[in-house]
């Protein structure tokens, strides 16, 4: 049973990852979807990260787009449980307590 | 220690995400603005510029530009049509609309925005230069010779006692029929006492 959500005052800080984080390719190769627990105020996130598919595609004339290269390194996630933590400011984007974690990509 | 620029990078590219499709449909805008205008200026530029007819030219540079100007408008409407699409192409038609699919569909929207973009564009200037080279084949390839022009005045047989003369007819009173014969516009007098009979004719 994981913990339960924990109300923490809003604090932008860096973390290091709770739990076993997931981080799966979805089936096109086009996205990535971070899944784990909020190592601050304990809340399940789902974190997406697409490939930016901006500008024209280069090296083809026909045809689909090739699959893009697999993400390496880690992928900096931030909490967005959507609580109201208290102290967060009213002009944040934020939606979550503010923590921020990186979680490596497999 | 805390470094916020990260996070803000990674906030930055989560509102991208989501607007990435705005962002295409602006950038299409702006190409299709500018290609409009594009056709529009070099259309008014060259053609007030150019020869107004085709007539008089051979017929071999006639068809030419006449292909030049068909293939031209090809694909200038293939990419003027091109250009619109990607500035309003259609996101959600005929699929469900939960939020992985559509995630889906926006990513599709963009790259098939990108890929229509493209293609307006190399249509808009490989048209733009057809219409060019047409207007250039137009100024540079000169008239049809003089053996193909059709004389001033009418052509007529004049038959004499010696023989049968053709040519332009240039002058005819009660004195003499004066004619205009051969390719370098030689004039011949022929006394009216030597005419037996005056015909016209389509050609010499």
């Amino acid at each position: 049973m994981p913990p339960a959500h924990d109300l923490t005052p809003f604090r932008e800080q860096e973390l290091a990852p709770a739990g076993n984080p997931a981080v799966v390719r979805s089936a096109d190769g086009r996205w990535y979807t971070v899944t784990g627990p909020c190592p601050n105020c304990h809340a399940n996130s789902v974190f997406r990260v697409a490939y930016g598919v901006l500008g024209p595609y280069k090296g083809r004339w026909l045809g689909r787009r090739s699959e893009p290269e697999p993400h390496s390194g880690s992928i900096l996630v931030y909490c967005q449980c959507g609580f109201p933590h208290p102290d967060r400011p009213s002009e944040s984007p934020d939606t979550g307590c503010g923590a921020f974690w990186d979680v490596p990509v497999p | 220690m805390t470094d916020l620029t990260r996070k803000r990078f990674a906030q930055l590219g989560q509102q991208l995400q989501l607007e990435q499709l705005t962002a295409v449909r602006k950038q299409a805008e702006g190409w299709r603005n500018g290609l409009t205008a594009l056709t529009g200026l070099v259309g008014v530029v060259f053609v007030l510029k150019g020869r107004e007819s085709v007539a008089g030219m051979p017929a071999v540079w006639r068809w030419t530009t006449a292909a030049l100007l068909v293939l031209a408008f090809a694909l200038l409407l293939t990419g003027a049509l091109a250009a619109v699409r990607a500035a309003h192409g259609r996101l959600g038609q005929r699929m469900w609309l939960s939020g992985d699919r559509l995630m889906s569909a926006v990513l599709d929207e963009v790259e098939h925005t990108q890929d229509v973009l493209t293609t307006a564009r190399r249509c808009s200037v490989v048209g733009l230069s057809a219409v060019v080279a047409a207007i250039a084949v137009s100024w540079v390839v000169p008239a049809e010779a003089a053996k193909d022009e059709k004389p001033a005045g009418p052509q007529v047989l004049v038959s004499t006692p010696v023989g049968i003369t053709c040519g332009e007819l240039v002058l005819s009173n009660g004195d003499a029929v004066t004619v205009r014969t051969g390719g370098k516009g030689k004039l011949r007098r022929i006394p009216a006492g030597d005419v037996r009979s005056l015909t016209p004719t389509s050609r010499c």
